[in-house]
């Protein structure tokens, strides 16, 4: 990685490098910025490289030169949402692919050590997680380390990339893939509204959700505009609720299942689960993949054709 | 502060025998900004749209909210109203309390009334956002584009350039005429058809005012009503037909035959060829697929043989851009293809198994046979032709639903000829319904019958040869019993279908077609030659199965519509369109995939930011192309589109008003 990054700014192919560089923790990564040849060392890939880095890429649209990005297979949804969206120019970006076996649930994995263990490193191999700490390595079945998202993944190898930096993986069949959304969906009503009534209570309206979001690239966020107001300020169940469903439904058909939201929310609302009810029921009426799987099929919801069924004749 | 009145219409007793009108107006009174409200019984009579004239003018209303009838049947009605008051015709809202409350809710007059108020409180909030809209003009290109050379697009073509507009004729074929010049006679007159179609044919290309393609195709539409340009892609005929005298020494000379689709493939052209003598324009083209020049390199014997050098094998396609101000769609029909699922008649096979267009053919003086009726599997005159209705018609498993109107007719036709032309010859009709509805036309059924044609009520279930000749199985349902026909020939009334490449184009011009690729039009009953795309007709069997004299009505409508639209020189656009908050907008651009209408466009914008310029895109409504349909606005995640009339804004207000 550091070496297609010297190269790529040594041949001034690009102005910029997006990657990863080590947190002030060894379970911690932090977005780095390499303008220069020199600092490409900083650049780090380990099992915690969880968050995503293209939507920074809608930071530099602007900016004469390119800008190279690196990106995991569900990161590359996300860019393929930033194209499809116009938000990025294909021929402004670099990609460098990693084919990826799983990031790490840094919280799921911390719950199996002591507390107060430092962690020092990780490894993911095809069966098992290794976690080096201050008391040693400790193995841990790959399953349960991984984060959710990466348990049914279907792109392990970005479905979009300039260079790959290993060996593709293959994705493993994903039958279980809607499982919970599944459960849910065999509740009764009155379970799930106070299911969801319950979540949606505890939401702050932070809006981190919606900020990391690759789908969520407007200007002026409909919940930022105050004529007309779309969903009052006020922080009570009922404007919440609006704020949520809303949300959903600007991401219909479009939310790549990066699981982002979820990861960035401060109180743990089951954003993906939400997410992925639309995206099962979008798939299951539309015969679509999963949104930003292929950069030649826009969002289903996004198009018109004549031969659309149209149910009120 | 605005000042709104509101009338309650009681409609005689369509209202006002369900709701409690007085009521209505009494609990509209108070509501935030009426200023009066007041009812009548018949709100769009003389008096009553008085009665708002005189309340505007008295009580100095600005916004005006009528509880009436569906805002289809009298929205403009009222408009009217309001622009004699000298308001702006925009600043009405209608509630509907006809359709959608007093029809809707007879059994419940007490909450029929209720929700009556709760439709004004919705169309006062809405009432009280109205701003004034401005109709805009648009320039009229007075020229129009027929596409289609049928006689659809023929009559359509003349009627338009004898109201002295100019017309671009365009034929996929190498001559127009359509299937009209392949018929023998027509009913119910039986008068002949080529008599009356060459004419037109010869009309069409001498008009002052008509630019005829023929072996051309549209390529590509854009643009709205009044302002269309259009591409027309004129393939290459391998002649120059501004040299050809149209001699015909090259057809005669050469080479290569090849069946003709003109003879429906009872007889041969050639490959450089004139699809039949009379054709229009009379210059051949050269068929490249079958040319020995074009396929193995040598030849050229046309070249050599023609005295004026018009033989050019190096001619390419050209491409003609065109701008016209509407068009009309004369594609007509083709055959249904039957050899693709009729097993049980023998998929084709058989040669004496034809259809109704390839008896035509068979029968017309100008035919393969020069009009003698003789089976094609060995020249005989057939003793004994059995006709089968509705192959692939009212047949929902195999072929389509529909009637397709006109086999009925000329199946009646052919047997009719068939017994005047062979007497002796025994003619059995096998058919499910005879479907007769036109003027003179039972009558000319009943003389098939009293010329002794066998009509059997009944569906054919197999045709099987047996010796030189066909076995056609069928059940008479009237008497309830297995019938057996010998028969030297059958001809089958194949189903109408739309022709070739019909739902291609429609999706090129931007209409709608029906789930069988016929034309879809505007309004079942009140608008049938328009499209629901402005600016774009409909004329003939492209529309919907149709017999000639149908046909010609329908392209005269068309012309008329055409002429309609190209009386003045500018035409009012609805201010009711799509407009975009460029600051809002982030240039995603799912509003312009989700546009039926293709009005949305990107275009670039520079602004400045943190002191650099910069360049974004955005999207744009042309407002001549927007329908209003508001697909956009929905689509539009941030709110960046509004359509005027129903703004986000006044839409919230009106659910506010109804649910807080
Ligand atoms: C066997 C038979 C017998 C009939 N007998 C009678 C009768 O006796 N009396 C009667 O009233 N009616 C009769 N009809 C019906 C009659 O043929 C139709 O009513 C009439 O031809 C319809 O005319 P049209 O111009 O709409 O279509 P068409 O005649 O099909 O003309 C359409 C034209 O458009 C052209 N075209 C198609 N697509 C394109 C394209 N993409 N670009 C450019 N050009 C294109 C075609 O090449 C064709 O020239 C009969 C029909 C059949 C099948
Ligand atoms: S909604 Fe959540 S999972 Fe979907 S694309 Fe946005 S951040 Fe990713
Ligand atoms: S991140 Fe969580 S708390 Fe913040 S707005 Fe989104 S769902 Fe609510
Ligand atoms: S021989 Fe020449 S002039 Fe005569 S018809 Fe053929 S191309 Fe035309
Ligand atoms: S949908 Fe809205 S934001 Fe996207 S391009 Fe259209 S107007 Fe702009
Ligand atoms: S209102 Fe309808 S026709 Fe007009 S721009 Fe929007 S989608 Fe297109």
């Amino acid at each position: 990685m550091r070496e297609t990054a010297r190269q790529l700014l040594r041949e001034r192919e690009v102005g910029l490098v997006i990657g990863y560089a080590a947190g002030s923790e060894a379970y911690w990564v932090t977005p780095a910025f390499i303008k220069e040849e020199a600092q490409a060392d900083r650049l780090v890939w380990n099992p915690f490289c969880v968050n995503s880095l293209a939507k920074y890429l809608i930071n530099y649209h602007h900016e004469p030169y390119k800008v190279a990005v690196v990106v995991k297979g569900c990161d590359s949804r996300a860019l393929v949402r930033l194209l499809q969206d116009n938000q990025v120019q294909r021929e402004k970006v670099v990609v460098i692919g990693i084919p990826c076996l799983g990031v790490v649930d840094a919280k799921a994995a911390a719950l199996k050590i002591a507390p107060g263990t430092r962690i020092l490193g990780a490894s993911v191999t095809d069966g098992e997680f290794l976690l080096q700490t201050e008391s040693g390595t400790l193995s841990l079945p790959r399953g349960e380390a991984l984060c959710a998202k990466c348990r049914y993944c279907e792109n392990p190898t970005p479905v979009l990339a300039d260079t790959l930096l290993a060996e593709e993986v293959a994705a493993e069949p994903a039958a279980n893939i809607y499982a919970e959304v599944r459960e849910v969906e065999s509740w009764p009503r009155e379970k799930r509204s106070a299911f969801w009534d319950g979540h949606f209570q505890r939401c702050l309206r932070c809006y981190a959700c919606r900020n990391i979001c690759p789908a969520c690239t407007c200007r002026e966020c409909v919940f930022d505009q105050t004529d007309p107001c779309w969903v009052a300020k006020a922080h009570n169940l009922s404007e919440n609720t609006a704020f949520h469903l809303i949300r959903a439904m600007h991401v219909a058909g479009r939310c790549v299942d990066c699981g982002e939201c979820e990861r960035a929310c401060p109180v743990n609302i089951p954003l993906r689960l939400l997410n992925q009810k639309v995206i099962k029921d979008i798939k299951e009426l539309f015969g679509v993949s999963t949104p930003g799987s292929r950069l030649d099929e826009m969002p289903a919801l996004g198009m018109f054709a004549t031969e659309d069924p149209d149910e009120f004749n | 502060m605005k000042r709104i009145g509101v009338f309650v219409c009681w409609c005689g007793t369509n209202i006002g025998g369900v709701v409690d009108v007085p009521q209505v107006a009494k609990a509209a009174s108070s509501f935030p900004g009426v200023v009066l409200a007041t009812d009548y019984k018949y709100m769009c009579s003389e008096p009553g749209q008085e009665l708002i004239v005189q309340a505007i003018r008295e009580h100095r209303l600005t916004r005006v909210v009528v509880a009436a009838c569906t805002p289809r049947l009298h929205e403009n009605t009222f408009r009217k109203t309001l622009e004699r008051a000298g308001l702006n015709p925009y600043l009405l809202e209608i509630a509907n309390i006809r359709e959608q409350c007093a029809w809707a809710h007879q059994k419940q007059p007490g909450r029929a009334t209720e929700k009556a108020i709760s439709l004004v409180r919705r169309a006062v909030a809405k009432a009280s956002r109205l701003e004034p809209l401005f109709a805009s003009t648009i320039p009229v290109t007075r020229k129009a584009l027929v596409i289609g050379g049928g006689i659809a697009g023929m009559q359509a073509a003349l009627d338009i350039a004898d109201a002295g507009h100019q017309v671009i004729l365009v034929e996929r074929e190498p001559t127009i005429g359509g299937k009209m010049a392949m018929l023998d006679k027509t009913f119910p007159t039986l008068d002949c058809s080529a008599c009356i179609c060459t004419p037109k044919m010869v009309a069409v290309a001498q008009h002052p005012s008509i630019t005829l393609y023929t072996y051309a195709e549209v390529e590509k539409v854009e643009g709205y009503v009044g302002n269309f340009e259009v591409t027309i892609r004129q393939k290459a005929r391998s002649v120059d037909h501004t040299k050809c005298t149209g001699c015909g020494t090259c057809w005669e000379k050469c080479p290569t035959r090849v069946p003709s689709e003109f003879e429906q493939g009872l007889g041969t052209r050639k490959a450089i060829y004139v699809s039949f003598p009379q054709a229009v324009p009379n210059k051949p083209v050269i068929d490249r697929r079958h040319c020995r020049y074009f396929a193995a390199g040598k030849c050229r014997v046309c070249e050599k043989v023609c005295p004026t050098g018009a033989i050019d094998y190096q001619q390419g396609d050209q491409l003609i851009k065109e701008k016209v101000g509407a068009i009309v769609m004369a594609t007509g029909y083709d055959l249904f293809e039957w050899e693709k699922v009729y097993g049980e008649y023998g998929y084709g096979r058989y040669p004496n198994v034809i259809t109704s267009l390839q008896f035509e053919r068979l029968i017309n003086a100008s035919g393969p046979t020069g009009g003698k009726i003789l089976r094609p599997s060995d020249g005989k005159e057939p003793q004994s032709v059995v006709f089968v209705k509705c192959v692939g018609s009212r047949d929902p498993a195999k072929g389509k639903e529909y009637c397709s109107r006109i086999c009925c007719m000329y199946t009646a036709k052919h047997a009719h000829q068939v017994l005047e032309k062979l007497p002796g010859a025994r003619v059995y009709v096998f058919y499910m319904d005879v479907r007769t509805a036109g003027k003179a036309y039972e009558e000319f059924y009943l003389r098939t019958l009293q010329d002794g044609a066998h009509y059997i009520r009944g569906r054919v279930s197999k045709i099987y040869p047996e010796g030189d000749r066909l076995i056609v199985r069928g059940v008479d349902t009237l008497l309830g019993r297995q019938v057996e026909v010998g028969a030297d020939l059958v001809v089958l009334a194949t189903a109408v279908v739309p022709s070739r490449g019909a739902a291609e184009l429609a999706r090129l011009v931007g209409i709608s077609c029906d789930q069988n690729d016929f034309y879809t039009e505007a309004h079942p009953k009140l608008r049938p030659v328009e499209a629901n795309t402005a600016g774009i007709f409909l004329a003939g069997a492209c529309q919907g199965p149709k017999d000639i004299p149908d046909t010609v009505a329908q392209a005269s409508a068309a012309a008329a519509k055409v002429c309609a639209l190209f009386s003045r020189e500018e035409m009012a656009a609805e201010p009711t369109v799509a407009q975009v908050n460029q600051f809002l907008c982030y240039g995603c651009l799912e509003c312009q995939k989700v546009c039926p209408y293709r009005a949305i466009e990107p275009v670039t914008v520079s602004e400045n930011a943190a002191g650099k310029k910069i360049e974004r895109t955005v999207a744009s409504v042309n407002s001549g192309l927007c329908q209003g349909c508001g697909a956009c606005t929905v689509a539009c995640k941030p709110g960046a589109i509004n359509l005027k009339g129903f703004s986000n804004e006044q839409v919230l207000a009106e659910v506010d008003a109804l649910c807080l």
